[in-house]
């Protein structure tokens, strides 16, 4: 299997601030990788240095990919247009705006203004937006952050579910543990600013891992690398 | 029932004033006004006027939103034109008005285009900065999804740069619709041929001074309904923005 993306003894500044300190990284295609590190170690610098969002100062940067998803922090839709109108101004293909409204739910709400709905459809919303141009490699930042638990799940369930129909590559970050076991096939663990890739830890079991006891081990591992910091 | 009872106490608060000034020429009575009013009201001359003077408004109105939010979209995408520009429009913006009179009575003498063109250029620069303003405001969050997304310049013109300005030509309507009648007014009674403005200037020279606070009523009414009614309509078109 190919490398959706390579990053070699990657350096990122901004000015004297050192903020990503030589990260080395193999991403491989349809595998799902989390970035789990605190607040303000550069995770989503990272994300926008793929997405050409951001530049980089030194080291190397391969991407392999044909089309790119990005399910923002926040949903960042125009507030004027309808979801169908928000969906439409990245493509129009209408057909596959039906289907990604299925996908995420949201058939019947294609009229409605961004103010009209709840964070968690917005969420969606900003999802579908995403899955319009069917990525090779569908970027997440920290999606569930402004979500309560029970639409976190929901939706967290609806984009595995997504991965096992679609295989593109998912890489996501987040600070949040729980969201990182549930979420990834491969954990790599960030240190505080300037941030270096300190762990990586490989998730092999597969099947419910809410339920799974296993989930509880890996979380409990996770937290120890954090605490020790 | 509040404005009824404001009202009241503005005419009592009226009446007492000129009960103490004692002048009519300085201050006639609500009586001798609401008289003169209705006198105004019965002619023809006064309902010709007031058409001549809301046409310019009208007029003036639309000729500023919409050429004040293209400059002000071109000066607001274009960070070199806006440098260019904003002191020619800042310049525009501090000549006084009795300049421009000047320039115009030069140009045409005394007819419509003189209250036209000075209005026009009065309220010019606020629509042109709201509009530069609204457009250089313009959430950078959007701007990002266009780069991933590589959206193509038409759309992001149309979905992003319209929509966001929206907003500001919004208040640009606002902020005009309560000035330019006053403008207009003001510009009438100086180089005017035709207007309320025309007739309050005559007013003032025959020293009717009761006629002139009937015509002022009059323009006064006409300014709050028409602003009102503007806005309603305006905030309507204008709901999905969040704005009402």
């Amino acid at each position: 299997m190919g490398n959706v993306l390579e990053v070699k003894d990657l350096v990122k500044r901004y000015g004297k601030l050192l903020v990503l300190d030589r990260w080395n990284l193999k991403v491989s295609k349809g595998e799902r990788i989390v970035l789990l590190g605190p607040s303000g170690c550069g995770k989503t610098t990272f994300l926008k240095i793929i997405a050409g969002l951001e530049s980089y100062d030194e080291g190397e940067l391969f991407l392999n990919f044909k089309n790119l998803g990005f399910v923002f922090q926040e949903p960042r839709l125009i507030p004027w247009r309808t979801v169908k109108k928000n969906l439409l101004f990245v493509s129009d293909d209408e057909g596959k705006i039906k289907e990604v409204l299925k996908m995420v739910k949201l058939v019947g709400f294609e009229g409605h203004l961004p103010s009209q709905l709840s964070g968690g459809m917005k969420q969606r919303v900003n999802l579908a937006r995403a899955l319009l141009n069917d990525p090779d490699l569908l970027i997440l930042d920290e999606p569930f952050s402004s979500l309560d638990l029970p639409v976190k799940l929901k939706i967290m369930d609806d984009i595995v579910e997504l991965w096992k129909e679609s295989n593109f590559t998912l890489l996501m970050v987040t600070h949040d543990v729980k969201e990182a076991v549930y979420m990834g096939d491969r954990i790599l663990v960030l240190s505080e600013r300037p941030s270096r890739i300190i762990e990586e830890i490989t998730l092999s079991f597969h099947g419910d891992r809410m339920l799974d006891e296993r989930f509880l081990k890996i979380e409990a591992q996770i937290i120890r690398i954090l605490s020790s910091l | 029932m509040k404005t009824i009872v404001g009202l009241l106490l503005f005419v009592l608060v009226w009446e007492i004033l000129a009960l103490l000034l004692g002048s009519s020429f300085i201050l006639p009575t609500p009586v001798e006004t609401f008289k003169a009013l209705i006198h105004e009201l019965a002619k023809i001359e006064t309902f010709h006027a007031f058409l001549s003077t809301a046409w310019k408004g009208f007029f003036v109105l639309g000729l500023v939103v919409l050429l004040g939010t293209l400059i002000g979209l071109v000066m607001g995408i274009n960070t070199v034109i806006y440098e260019i520009l904003r002191p020619v429009v800042m310049i525009v913006q501090a000549v006084p008005v009795i300049s421009w009179l000047a320039l115009v009575i030069f140009l045409w003498g005394i007819g419509w285009k003189g209250p036209v063109l000075i209005s026009f250029l009065s309220l010019l620069p606020i629509s042109i900065f709201t509009t530069a303003a609204g457009v250089r405001s313009i959430d950078k969050d959007l701007l990002e999804i266009v780069k991933v997304y590589k959206i193509p310049k038409r759309k992001v013109f149309k979905d992003i740069y319209l929509g966001s300005i929206v907003p500001f030509v919004v208040a640009t309507i606002d902020i005009s619709i309560g000035n330019v009648w006053k403008v207009i007014l003001v510009s009438e009674f100086l180089c005017g041929d035709k207007g309320l403005g025309v007739l309050i200037s005559w007013a003032r020279q025959y020293v009717d001074v009761p006629r002139v606070y009937a015509l002022t009523i009059i323009a006064v009414a006409f300014g709050i309904i028409s602003e009102r009614l503007t806005k309603r309509f305006v905030r309507r078109l204008t709901r999905k923005w969040g704005m009402s």
